[in-house]
């Protein structure tokens, strides 16, 4: 996918998630993932770490390879996605204490692959 | 997960799906109701004896559980047969599925199968394919419900 796509799509689901609130803790980490993938994608995209026609579904799937040269380029943006990963598995197939909590560090981690994405879309780093 | 478990997961999801639109909200609408089917479906999986009721989460990885030691809040990963499925299919069980499960879980996977092109991708639905996957989602709590004590609603 191009990076407009992924652009046009992570913002379409930050529209949806402001529909939620943190107390729909399962869907805002879900929305997280998901939008937050599309950031992840454009600047792995600009970085020229991943071509257009193959983009990432998750972090933690990145070969061992991929996550090492990623981690060197977008150190923020992978811990980032790593983050609300993490978060799915307690927090939305489970049943953990503390859910609210869970969907604001997603939504702080989101934003923070979302700055990664614009700073690499920056004519400086172009 | 136990079952009172994934039945409050439900609830919470299906409140939460019924303020997005499947047209507006075309992502997190699909999401939402993967989620939602997915945990009634281990629930009727759990009630019918297909898996076991664990105290485990299921992971991004197919097969490894996530156990959480209640007292602290810490997670340990765990490799041990299902216990909770990810997706229809996944992993695959042993045993067939009891009539009602399995037309609930065709239904469900018409979902899962959306996030491809749906949700990944860029395609967007009409509103004859937003009404399906309404349906979808319909039939499978519809399946479900009578064996678990629950009501569906009309959604």
């Amino acid at each position: 996918m191009n990076i407009e796509a992924h652009r046009s799509k992570a913002e379409s689901i930050e529209r949806s998630l402001s529909r939620c609130t943190v107390a729909d803790y399962e869907t805002v980490v879900e929305g997280c993932m998901l939008a937050g993938t599309h950031w992840f994608n454009i600047a792995l995209h600009r970085t020229g770490l991943l071509p257009d026609d193959q983009d990432a579904m998750h972090a933690e799937f990145l070969t061992v390879a991929q996550r090492r040269k990623v981690g060197v380029a977008l150190p923020a943006a992978l811990a980032a996605l790593d983050v609300i990963e993490w978060l799915r598995a307690p927090y939305v197939r489970g049943d953990l204490e503390g859910g609210e909590q869970a969907a604001e560090r997603a939504l702080a981690s989101l934003a923070a692959l979302r700055h990664a994405a614009l700073q690499s879309l920056s004519p400086s780093s172009g | 997960m136990k079952i009172a478990a994934h039945l409050e997961k439900f609830r919470r999801l299906d409140a939460t799906l019924a303020r997005l639109d499947p047209g507006r909200d075309q992502e997190l609408w699909i999401w939402t109701a993967m989620n939602a089917g997915v945990h009634l479906l281990n629930a009727a999986l759990h009630a019918s004896g297909t898996t076991v009721e664990t105290d485990s989460f299921h992971t991004q990885v197919e097969g490894l559980y996530a156990v959480p030691e209640r007292a602290t809040g810490a997670l340990r990963d765990a490799v041990h047969p299902p216990g909770d499925v990810m997706h229809v299919g996944q992993p695959r069980l042993a045993t067939p599925l009891p009539d009602a499960i399995e037309r609930a879980a065709v239904a469900l996977r018409g979902i899962e199968d959306l996030r491809e092109l749906f949700v990944r991708g860029s395609e967007r639905a009409d509103r004859s394919a937003q009404e399906a996957w309404r349906s979808a989602y319909r039939s499978c709590v519809r399946e479900l419900a009578p064996a678990l004590g629950i009501v569906a609603n009309a959604r």
